[in-house]
């Protein structure tokens, strides 16, 4: 046995040597701690809800585009009006309705459904222009640009009802956390006009060849660009229509309201974006994918 | 005294090591003296004690020559004297490394940044969002004159921009470089953009120091973050030029590439 | 007499054949093999039975019967049990190291018994057989012993990590229970070849020994493969649905992208791993044994374990390489964890160690020049051969990113050290490790030459040594030009120039043994070989060999799990308890140190088995006083 020792004291030397090396030889780093998982229900209280949906109300959701006082293309929803009631109010009236042809059996059903299939009830008035309101001009929120998720619904579901005064029903969603203010600043650019029209939403009031389903709030931008280059002088057909987008009261098309159209484009376009738009209104036959490079670079 | 021989053999390593690296390096960057940094040139030596021993202990005599003055001098009771002065002389040395070791000194930190820190996998710039790994340089074209065109204006743009800390010879001399710590790149330097890639390089621009991550601290570098303050554009041709100013190739990743 | 060892021999035949179609029948009974790893397919087939029997209310119950996939729960820390003053990391981290340690000696030790078994075989050299029977006798304890840590991580990892264990099963189930089978299929083949050695030694008898050895290998192998599947799927789990639930087929789980690369890299690693053991038993033996016969035998044994250890360490670089290349396929953040950021530093560590393990494994050779007759005709090499070593392995090890004080950077002038950046990057690297790869060949073409002289007058044996001197310099200015032009060349060339300097190193490793072949056919031996005649310190380079060997393989153990990073299973199973952090390397080395103490211990434990066998053995033998040399050997 006591042959071993020296080969013992040898072998422990060159590890301490190797363990000393690692601990005094090298710069120490220490790896960053794991990151944070993402928020969970139990994370989450109501008034961040409802606050996280008065926020897509008004920014993603694109609501406010037609749902404002100036424009009377929508109900107002979320306070009372000449509409009537805050619609957290009226939902659980309208399932009561004769002309309700929908499965919801209570307000937030109502509501929900509002939501996705915006033609299960039309409030009078404000139907697509020769259906006799059956069919609503209103894009469903869970598809296409605006695309929100059943959280991010149910949020603003939250906040109607909130903004109502009724009790909100809603539950507070498990799994992942909806979008939180980074989500909303990752804006992207659109690489052609089809895209460009989704993205803001054009789609609500105009109508284009680009546009598959277009509303008549507006004129129809498929014909505006034959007249645009004489509509003012001294402006050229596309510093017409980019006005008309930038400033959109500073010419009012003859049977359309002022006001209606938002004026906060300039601030949300990039120039190549509306480069893109003008194009496609100044040429509206033109396949999309020829759009893109015209206007790159300039 | 065939003891020496390993002992001179060292001596000539530490030599290499301490001047005739610095005095290559001096001949290739006139005006400075690149010395072998002290926790390189510890390993370094380290290695060279170790394999000089092991070369001079691999036959008996070799290993006598070199144990048999030590052993003698320990073993005999009549060189009692030279045995007391070699284990002073053995315990002062180990003594003053200890002592160099802890002594308090005033030198900052040592630099542990890492030059090339991993990239992200996406970058925010430009309000977008860029994937690094598929990320080319859409002015990079086929068209040689096309491409000549895009260089140039990328020229104006270091000018405008670059020049005063990279310099007009983009060594990272310019009139402001002295400055910064750490210093502005040396893109000549077959270090730095020679061994990257464009969207890295690309990434580098776009965030600046802000956008390192945190093994580019402790001493964050002072390049502005140059999304807020030129075009996509404007850097992808400013980057063109870098790489045809220098000659050099940027790199281009094969699939599953490491290095 | 003869007649009843005949009854015996074809008796234990007879039985063994039956045990193999037995094994075979089970095997076949099971059906198609891709049927039994696929679930859905088992799973449909039940409900269809199900379905002929009844129809309306069978088919709730058939909802019942149908396997269904878990998908990973998502844990938070209090999910975990908790043993107090246990930390349930640390605890696994030890026993499933030790577990791999010895698993990988005993797994790898029976490939080269059973080489050299048949290299005995073919030379009837008695002498091999022997010492093949030797190793096999240090293994033994060691099967014993890494089942016993298997079993115990087993238990650990179900005490300690529930949930975790029954997501692996609801993917690996049934190959567990293949895995856990396979130990009796194990457990057959090495008690019969291990005990049956002195039974079998001759003819067909041998044959069917060699067929046992093969038999363990075969049992080895597929455990070891399957092990590796597990840990393989952990980093980069494969065959699974959107959410991380197993879709049904195993053997989709099982072939994930890192699966190839890590079964060849930890089998090369293991023989090589095997190797450096044995060698340390050899040189224990070499240092503690008086009797000159039995020292000249342990040097012999140790310089063979020695020899394979170099055959391992050799080409384990290049298949790291292509290890670290799937990593980088699969996810290239798992790759930038791996070569930058936290464990950066780790390969500077393991390239100090590999350096160690060189500078050892070429002190040995240097030394056993001392064993041969004519080695002074070679020792002026010796001098010229190390400096290159020292001056490639420089090279080799220094850092991309260089550690420098404020003064030192206003020395240099620049962050990139003008001489040293060149040797960070990896062209200096291939470079250097190629050129550190010829150095040690030609310490050992030094040596396998030393005790012999050229007889005759053929080409080889006037020209012999003249050609392979050309061959080593031209391979040398080769990989050195190769190397120096791949700096003025765009990088995404330059990784492919590792290919053809790679290609140079095997061609002199290849053509310098043939020609070695040719010059000392009908060679004349100086003298004998003076087996024994080594230093002391020559055996603890061999020593030096193996702690490094053992403490590397756990370092390395734990930047494979490190890059995990969270996971337990990466990207689809989140580690949420309160070790999901990724400890320090200082730490980590301290770890390392202390599961290679343990394994030492042990180690010496499972040394002194044999030894106390064999006292026993000797003690009547000794009392007879009986030539104890002749049971010894």
């Amino acid at each position: 046995m006591r042959d071993l020792f020296p080969i013992l004291i040898f072998s422990l030397l060159v590890m301490f040597g190797y363990a000393g090396f690692v601990t005094f030889g090298i710069p120490l780093i220490v790896p960053a701690p794991p990151p944070v998982e993402e928020k969970l229900s139990g994370d989450i209280t109501m008034e961040q809800y409802v606050a996280i949906g008065d926020k897509i109300f008004h920014g993603k959701g694109t609501c406010t585009l037609c749902h404002n006082t100036t424009g009377h293309r929508a109900p107002i929803l979320e306070m009372a009006s000449s509409d009537g009631e805050p619609v957290g109010v009226r939902a659980a009236e309208r399932i009561k309705d004769p002309r309700y042809q929908g499965e919801a059996m209570n307000g937030e059903e109502y509501l929900h459904e509002s939501l996705v299939d915006p033609s299960a009830f039309v409030v009078a008035g404000y139907g697509k222009t020769g259906t006799n309101d059956t069919v609503s001009p209103m894009p469903s929120v869970n598809k296409g640009a605006i695309g929100l998720s059943d959280v991010e619904m149910g949020a603003v579901i939250a906040y109607l009802q909130s903004a109502a005064g009724v009790d909100i029903t809603v539950a507070l969603p498990t799994g992942e956390a909806p979008a939180d203010d980074g989500e909303e600043e990752e804006v992207t650019v659109a690489a052609n006009a089809q895209e460009a029209f989704d993205k803001f939403g054009c789609s609500a009031c105009h109508m284009h060849p680009l546009i598959d389903e277009g509303g008549d709030i507006g004129p129809d931008l498929g014909k505006v660009g034959a007249t645009a280059g004489s509509r003012v002088i001294g402006l050229t057909a596309e510093q017409f229509i980019a006005q008309s987008i930038i400033k959109p009261n500073a010419v009012i098309a003859e049977g359309f309201d002022a006001d209606t159209m938002p004026d906060d484009f300039a601030e949300s376009m990039t120039v190549s974006e509306l480069n893109m738009l003008v194009d496609a209104v100044l040429h509206p036959d033109k396949k999309p994918d020829q759009e893109p490079d015209s206007t790159e670079g300039e | 005294m065939k003891i020496l021989k390993p002992v001179i053999a060292i001596l000539i390593g530490y030599a290499l090591l301490k001047y005739g690296i610095p005095l290559i390096g001096s001949k290739m960057h006139p005006g400075t003296w690149p010395v072998v940094p002290t926790s390189v040139m510890k390993m370094y030596m380290f290695f060279v004690v170790a394999a000089f021993l092991l070369i001079f202990t691999r036959s008996e005599e070799g290993y006598n020559d070199i144990i048999g003055p030590i052993a003698d001098i320990y073993a005999n009771p009549s060189k009692k004297v030279a045995m007391m002065a070699l284990s002073v002389i053995v315990g002062g040395v180990g003594a003053f490394v200890a002592y160099q070791y802890v002594k308090p000194t005033f030198e900052p930190p040592v630099e542990l940044r890492s030059i090339h820190p991993a990239p992200p996998s996406t970058v925010k710039a430009f309000n977008k969002s860029f994937s690094l790994q598929t990320l080319k340089n859409p002015y990079r074209v086929e068209d040689k004159a096309e491409l000549e065109k895009n260089t140039l204006e990328g020229g104006v743009v270091f000018f405008k921009n670059c020049f005063f800390c990279h310099g007009d010879r983009l060594l990272g001399k310019g009139p402001f470089a002295a400055g910064f710590n750490p210093l502005p790149a040396n893109f000549v330097d077959v270090g730095t953009i020679a061994q990257l890639t464009e969207s890295f390089v690309f990434w580098r621009i776009s965030t600046g120091g802000p956008g390192l991550p945190s093994e580019g601290a402790p001493w964050i570098s002072a390049m502005p973050v140059w999304h807020t303050l030129l075009s996509e554009e404007e850097v992808w041709k400013a980057i063109l030029f870098l790489y045809d100013y220098t000659g050099h190739h940027p790199r281009v990743t094969s699939e599953g590439g490491e290095e | 007499m003869l007649g009843k060892k005949k009854i015996k021999t074809s008796l234990f035949r007879a039985v063994f054949v039956l045990l193999a179609f037995f094994l075979f029948a089970n095997v076949a009974s099971v059906g198609s093999v891709a049927k039994f790893f696929d679930h859905k397919a088992y799973a449909q087939e039940e409900s269809a039975d199900g379905g002929e029997e009844a129809a309306a209310p069978a088919e709730e119950a058939v909802d019942d019967n149908v396997w269904k996939p878990i998908a990973p729960p998502v844990l938070e820390a209090k999910d975990y049990p908790v043993i107090s003053g246990v930390n349930s990391r640390i605890a696994v981290w030890i026993v499933a190291q030790l577990h791999l340690f010895f698993g990988a000696f005993v797994l790898a030790v029976p490939i080269f018994v059973w080489v050299i078994e048949l290299i005995g075989v073919m030379t009837k050299d008695p002498r091999y057989d022997h010492m093949a029977h030797e190793f096999m006798k240090v293994a033994m304890t060691g099967f014993s012993l890494s089942a016993s840590f298997g079993g115990l991580l087993t238990m650990l990892l179900i005490v300690l990590y529930p949930q975790f264990m029954e997501y692996m099963v609801s993917v690996f189930g049934k190959v567990m229970i293949i895995y856990a089978l396979m130990f009796f299929a194990e457990s057959f083949f090495v008690y019969t070849y291990y005990y049956g050695w002195d039974r079998m030694t001759a003819g067909g008898n041998k044959k069917l020994h060699l067929f046992l050895g093969l038999g363990v290998n075969a049992a080895g192998l597929v455990i070891m493969l399957l092990a590796n599947s597990w840990t393989a799927f952990m980093m980069a789990p494969a065959g699974l649905g959107d959410n991380g639930a197993f879709l049904g087929d195993t053997w989709a789980a099982i072939a994930g992208p890192l699966w190839g690369p890590l079964n060849l890299h930890r089998f090369i690693a293991n023989i090589a791993y095997g190797g450096s053991i044995t060698a340390a038993y050899a040189a224990y033996k070499v240092l503690t044994t008086k009797d000159a016969r039995e020292k000249a035998h342990y040097d012999w044994m140790g310089y063979t374990s020695f020899f394979v250890t170099m055959a391992g360490l050799l080409p384990l670089p290049f298949a790291g390489y292509w290890l670290t290349k799937e990593i980088y396929g699969y996810s290239q953040q798992m790759g930038i964890t791996l070569m930058g950021g936290v464990f950066a530093w780790l390969f500077i560590i393991q390239a100090v160690l590999i350096g160690a393990l060189f500078l050892s494994s070429n002190y040995y050779l240097w030394c056993s020049l001392g064993r041969t007759n004519g080695g002074d005709r070679y020792s002026f090499m010796i001098a010229p051969i190390g400096t290159v070593i020292l001056i490639a392995f420089l090279m080799w090890f220094t850092p991309h990113t260089l550690i420098m004080s404020a003064g030192e950077l206003a020395q240099i002038g620049d962050a990139h050290h003008p001489v040293l950046g060149f040797f960070g990057v990896m062209a200096a690297k291939n470079t250097a490790v190629n050129i550190l790869l010829l150095a040690t060949f030609c310490s050992f073409q030094i040596f396998s030459r030393a005790n012999k002289k050229a007889v005759g007058d053929g080409f080889w044996q006037k020209n012999g040594t003249a050609v392979q001197t050309g061959l080593y310099i031209a391979a040398a200015t080769n990989i050195i030009a190769l190397g120096v032009y791949s700096y003025f060349i765009p990088a995404a060339v330059r990784i492919g120039l590792s290919v053809p300097q790679v290609c140079t190193t095997l061609v002199v490793l290849v053509g310098g043994t043939i020609i070695d072949v040719l010059m000392f056919k009908g060679s004349r031996e100086v003298g004998e070989m003076k087996w024994g005649n080594m230093p002391v310190r020559s055996q603890y380079a061999l020593f030096l060999l193996a702690v490094s060997f053992t403490w590397l393989m756990g370092l390395m153990g734990y930047v494979r799990s490190g890059i995990r990073q969270h996971w337990h299973v990466y990207t689809v199973f989140r580690d949420n308890s309160v070790n999901a952090f990724t400890p320090t390397l200082p730490f980590a080395a301290n770890m390392v140190t202390l599961i290679v103490i343990i394994f030492v211990a042990l180690v010496l434990f499972m040394f002194w088995m044999p030894i106390l066998a064999s006292k026993k053995k000797k003690d009547p033998a000794a009392l007879e006083e009986e030539p104890a040399l002749e049971t010894g050997n």
